[in-house]
């Protein structure tokens, strides 16, 4: 089962993405990452940019590859609303993030993502699948 | 895991060196704080940056402390600038977030009939919340880089603000270190059209009243008096500072490899101060705190202009003044007192407030007999204080003080709180007008989310590292 929830944190907040593969938690984890920002607002995918990302582990490469969302949104404007991972080799991540152009009026912010941090970032494999919990700095 | 701790005295509790720690931990706080800390991981972080090479003194922590991302909030280390690391995780994202506050010669109850106006008009002319921004300041590449180089000082040759204004700003709004090149063209891309603007999360506006004086003299000296109107600005570099941390984490994390530096958390990642990578993330730290100086300075000049406008008053009438402007993170090169010898240490203070003392060279000197202001904010809903900066900070804490409330509540929990309040009529009941862009802001942000900054500020009092001076309690409020 692919999902994630909110983590708890005093002054921040957290993403814990299950999924049965790397992919699936990294998609997860972004859309955690947009509940956070969006909450549920709709938001069409009629758009869709290629990310490419280095780390030197699955945990630097989710720490860029969350990094790359909020980058494309704050300079390219870019609401996203869906993920696709095409492939992540140990230093890279290929992948494609879909959505449009950001409206305030149709797009609510819930709240301000300021950074992806490193703090306790961590990508597991569990019997069930695999598990990533990262921390959003707010 | 669980963090030994020991009580030294009222105020004071030590995390005994032991395991791979170079120091022992010190924390300012009362005995109530220490129960609630015991539940979360900011000891745990204490603790971590204690194991960073060429720590000097003990790792600290303010009575503000909660739990951070690598180093705690409220955390407090200085490093031997020849033996000791920089960490850009020590001075946060939001480089030089940090307050300003602003006397007038106005009182507040006089105004209070415009109050209502002045909200809506600051909440219209100060860009808050997420991507807005004043069409009317656009910077090209060649500008934003001038920014980076002179902070505040760009600000006032643009006709942001006085010459005057600079002498009040903590390193004279400008960190001359500052080298533009070092800083990535993400960087200037996500800063470009951020300038003039609040952001959101606990960043604030407010218009406030002098409630209450502690010290008449000080306060004199500071230009304050009772049920007098001020302002503060908080916010700090905007998501320019926030790509020049991630950049240089992204070195750093390269950086501890290849200077075999262990690191009990990756967020605590950092370089020899000097090696390359130290002194290359000092001057874009310096560029990303000069861009947070010309921020609050511009919007200082905005909050002029606003008042100008809503109560047909020129400058000389309103007399809007820089009391002082702090930055509360941020890393800087400094001379201590350590042991009898005079020692060049890297401080980093992570929601943390500098707090020099009466007769400080860096003292501005209209305050130089009374020591540094040192500006504390609180919750949106109760009061922020004024105080100023000792000799007791200098002998035991660098020269630091707390920052702020400190949060006790996680969003989720403070949302829980605000559950069918509703926050804007309650706060608008007790005379406190909230305009607010985000929706989650006002909930996440209600006072029960905070400590009562009169207990912070006690224990800095009564462990003499700050002196209080006045109470503020907030009118008007805006959020991103």
């Amino acid at each position: 089962m692919s999902g994630y929830r909110l983590l708890a944190h005093t002054a921040d907040m957290g993403i814990e993405a299950t999924g049965a593969s790397p992919q699936e938690v990294f998609v997860a984890a972004a859309r955690g990452l947009q509940a956070m920002m969006f909450s549920r607002a709709p938001i069409a995918a009629v758009r869709e940019v290629p990310v490419t990302v280095h780390g030197t582990d699955q945990a630097e490469l989710l720490v860029a590859w969350l990094g790359e969302i909020l980058y494309l949104f704050e300079v390219q404007q870019l609401a996203p609303s869906d993920y696709i991972i095409d492939d992540i080799r140990h230093d890279t991540l290929n992948g494609r993030v879909m959505g449009e152009a950001f409206d305030p009026d149709r797009h609510p912010i819930e709240r301000e993502v300021k950074a992806i941090t490193y703090h306790q970032v961590r990508v597991w494999k569990e019997k069930s699948g695999w598990r990533a919990r990262v921390y959003v700095d707010l | 895991m669980t963090v030994k701790i020991q009580q030294i005295d009222a105020y004071r509790w030590r995390i005994p060196r032991e395991g791979d720690m170079r120091t022992e931990g010190l924390i300012f706080a009362d005995g109530k704080m220490i129960a609630a800390l015991q539940k979360e991981q900011a000891l745990e972080q204490v603790r971590n940056v204690a194991t960073l090479p060429g720590i000097v003194g003990p790792s600290m922590a303010m009575p503000d402390i909660h739990w951070g991302y690598g180093f705690p909030i409220g955390g407090v280390a200085a490093f031997d600038a020849e033996a000791g690391i920089v960490s850009p995780g020590g001075v946060g994202y939001d480089i030089n977030c940090g307050v300003r506050l602003l006397r007038s010669a106005l009182v507040a109850a006089e105004i209070r009939p415009f109050m209502a106006q002045l909200a809506d008009t600051l909440f219209r002319n100060i860009p808050s919340g997420v991507g807005s921004e004043r069409r009317d300041l656009k910077l090209s590449l060649r500008e934003e880089r001038k920014v980076l180089e002179q902070g505040a000082a760009w600000a006032v040759a643009q006709g942001f603000g006085e010459k005057e204004d600079l002498h009040h700003i903590e390193a004279g709004g400008t960190l001359p270190e500052a080298d533009p090149e070092l800083i990535s063209d993400r960087a200037l891309e996500r800063g470009r059209a951020q300038l003039g603007t609040l952001g959101s999360g606990n960043h604030f506006l407010e218009v406030q009243e002098v409630e209450e004086i502690f010290d008449a003299d000080t306060a004199e000296t500071l230009g304050l008096f009772a049920g007098q109107l001020t302002l503060s600005i908080h916010t700090g570099s905007r998501g320019l500072g926030y790509q020049v941390c991630d950049d240089y984490l992204k070195r750093m994390l390269q950086a501890s490899r290849k200077y075999g530096i262990q690191l009990p958390d990756r967020q605590l990642c950092c370089a020899p101060l000097t090696s390359p990578e130290g002194r290359q993330y000092l001057a874009a730290m310096a560029g990303a705190a000069n861009y947070a100086f010309a921020n609050r300075q511009i919007i200082n000049a905005w909050i002029r202009e606003t008042f100008q406008q809503v109560l047909g008053l020129g400058p000389g009438d309103l007399r809007l003044a820089v009391i002082y402007d702090v930055c509360h993170n941020i890393a800087k090169l400094e001379t201590h007192l350590v042991a009898g010898r005079q020692r060049r240490l890297c401080v980093h203070r992570k929601g943390a407030t500098r707090a020099f003392p009466p007769g400080h060279p860096e003292t501005p000197e209209r305050y130089r007999s009374v020591g540094q202001p040192v500006l504390i904010p609180g919750d949106m809903g109760r009061y922020s204080y004024v105080l100023v900066g000792t000799q007791g900070a200098m002998t035991e804490t660098f020269g630091s003080c707390c920052h702020g409330a400190g949060r006790v509540l996680s969003r989720h929990a403070a949302k829980k709180v605000a559950r069918g309040h509703n926050i804007e009529a309650e706060l608008a009941a007790r005379g406190i007008l909230i305009r607010a862009a985000g929706r989650a802001t006002v909930a996440e942000e209600i006072s029960a989310a905070y400590k009562d900054v009169a207990d912070v500020v006690e224990v800095v009092e009564r462990s003499g590292i700050g002196r209080i001076v006045a109470r503020l309690r907030p009118l008007v409020v805006i959020k991103g």
